[in-house]
């Protein structure tokens, strides 16, 4: 089976320095495909590769003089190559990012957060996620009204895939989904995750540091290290690893 | 299309790592790579009114002091973070202060300069001192308020001449020392700034603009550094107005105008934010190309527009970056 998303020979440079070298992984339509590295593997840059957001980053840097990015090789989605596509064009598509450190819109209430994530959906399309988050998520219920900005960092988290669900991605890109939170809020995100995939047929492409809760749930995945990727398998034979174990358990 | 097998690669010299640290002194073709910039910009400066005639001589008189706000917007701008778009007001407490001296006390005008610098300063940092509290866009907004609260203040009243200003002061010297005064403070500011953004006040104050809360955490009153940069910026400013009293025999509120304020912004983008020699080099560029299309009548600010908004789409990081990057690095093609 052809994987819907794939990246081939993906290269990304910050100047001279290399942050992507050589990276190719697929991911399969409906399956959860995490990735993960320690900081400064080059997670959070493939993901704004696969997202989009580099070319952003990229233009950004130009105008102020700064690091020139170079973004080389395919990005495969659906049979296009989509390596220059716009990041709105690419969320039209179906690729969401929900990005790292939540990025949610502080000064709008949650609603208006959710409303804005849902943009691109139809009527009906929005009136059935609010009602598949609200229960996927009940802490949001309670909390229509609240502004983003007051919310605590499990709430946030929850808020912001929850918007990029909004979106009705076909693909939904989640970077560091775990950042900072306790185990408890950790057990609730990845519940939500294993049921956003399972029940909703949503493919997610995952990159967390933390290894411990997200490996046991994923379908495939993929360690970088140095921006490349070292090591690749399903989720019992990255476990088994005994270098993943003691990376990622400390065992 | 993009080439899919090579990039471009950008190199620093080997002859800018050589400079960087003791080795500088090693040879002299280091320490010339070292100078030539900065010789070339001081010698530059003060050979350029050799080649010029009266008028143009005057006109540089203008951008000196255009050159010294603008180096005091970037350096407020870019290494405290505060975008002040009062500099008419430093210039216009600075001419009244001086003119004052002069018409009231009659003192000579090299001594109402340096006094005026002074007080002008002080007056400023003190006025400014409530608005310090604020950041961005209310800083942006409140400093921009000032000129135009101080000049209704001066014609409402009518006090110092009212609209009529003050006239009849001493002027300078003559026109060699007219020249030459504002020149060396252009230079002396320059490199005097230079200086002390890289000591560690400079580093204090880059610390406000990146993450004020951090500098508080770490012990530090932001609000007493924040007063020394003002203090700082506005001794140029008001150095700028003085030095206009006594070039024109005249003080009024003009010296209130907005173009004060304007401009160094205009110059600022066009050399390169953040690069000091920059907003200076792009004030020098911008007053005579504004002086020169003059006769354009009205139509010389829509070519100035053009001007700026091409700066700001094709070469936002400026023009002394842009030539600096090319003197230290060099690009190749790479195979990827």
């Amino acid at each position: 089976m052809m994987p819907v998303l794939e990246a081939k020979d993906m290269m990304v440079f910050y100047e001279n320095a290399i942050a992507i070298n050589n990276v190719s992984l697929g991911c399969h339509r409906g399956r959860i495909t995490g990735i993960f590295g320690a900081n400064s593997a080059g997670k959070s840059t493939l993901m704004y590769t696969i997202s989009g957001i580099i070319l952003d980053v990229k233009k950004k840097e130009k105008m102020r003089g700064g690091e020139r990015i170079t973004v080389l090789g395919k990005l495969i989605y659906e049979g296009k190559n989509i390596i220059y596509m716009e990041p709105s064009m690419r969320a039209r598509e179906g690729i969401i990012l929900c990005p790292e450190r939540r990025r949610i819109f502080n000064e709008s209430s949650v609603m208006e957060n959710l409303r804005i994530g849902g943009i691109l959906a139809t009527r009906d399309q929005a009136k059935k996620t609010l009602d598949r988050v609200f229960t996927m998520f009940p802490a949001l219920k309670n909390l229509k009204r609240r502004e983003g900005g007051f919310l605590s960092g499990g709430e946030q988290q929850m808020l912001a895939i929850s918007r990029a669900l909004m979106a009705q991605p076909k693909v939904l890109l989640l970077d560091e989904p775990l950042l900072g939170l306790s185990p408890a809020i950790e057990e609730v995100l990845t519940d939500a995750i294993v049921e956003i995939n399972r029940e909703m047929g949503i493919t997610i492409l995952i990159s967390e540091q933390y290894a411990r809760s997200i490996l046991p749930i994923i379908h495939y995945g993929y360690v970088l290290e140095n921006g490349g990727a070292v090591l690749e398998g399903n989720s019992q034979e990255l476990m088994d690893n005994p270098d993943v174990k003691s990376a990622y358990f400390g065992i | 299309m993009v080439d899919e097998t090579r990039r471009k690669k950008r190199l620093d010299r080997s002859i800018k790592v050589r400079t960087e640290g003791l080795y500088a002194i090693s040879s002299g073709a280091e320490m010339f790579y070292l100078i030539l910039p900065r010789a070339a910009l001081i010698v530059g400066l003060l050979a350029l009114p050799l080649f010029l005639d009266m008028y143009w001589q005057k006109v540089l008189c203008a951008a000196g002091v255009y050159a010294l706000l603008s180096l005091g917007f970037d350096f407020l701008a870019e290494y405290v973070g505060l975008v002040c778009l009062g500099g008419a007001f430093f210039i216009g407490t600075g001419g009244y202060i001086s003119g004052l001296l002069n018409s009231y006390f009659g003192w000579s005008g090299l001594l109402c300069i340096p006094i005026a610098t002074l007080g002008g300063a002080i007056f400023s940092t003190l006025v400014f001192i409530p608005a310090l509290r604020l950041r961005g866009i209310y800083f942006a907004i409140i400093s921009f308020m000032f000129p135009i609260f101080a000049r209704d203040i001066i014609t409402t009243l009518n006090i110092f001449g009212g609209t009529e200003g003050i006239s009849a002061l001493g002027t300078l010297p003559n026109v060699w020392t007219e020249i030459y005064l504002i020149l060396l403070a252009v230079i002396i500011a320059l490199f005097a700034i230079r200086r002390l953004v890289n000591e560690d006040i400079g580093l204090i104050l880059r610390g406000i603009k990146d993450n004020d809360q951090a500098v508080k955490a770490s012990g530090i009153s932001i609000t007493s550094y924040k007063i020394k940069a003002m203090f700082i910026a506005s001794l140029l400013g008001s150095f700028g107005g003085a030095y206009l009293s006594h070039k024109y025999g005249w003080v009024g509120i003009s010296l209130f105008a907005m173009d004060f304020s304007i401009l160094p912004i205009a110059a600022s983008v066009m050399g390169g934010m953040g690069s000091l020699a920059g907003p200076v080099l792009g004030a020098f560029a911008l007053t005579p190309l504004s002086e020169a299309l003059r006769g354009f009548g009205q139509l010389r600010v829509v070519i100035y527009c053009f001007i700026l908004i091409g700066f700001i789409v094709y070469k936002p990081e400026g023009l002394l970056i842009y030539f600096q990057r090319k003197y230290h690095q060099f690009e190749l093609w790479e195979k990827v």
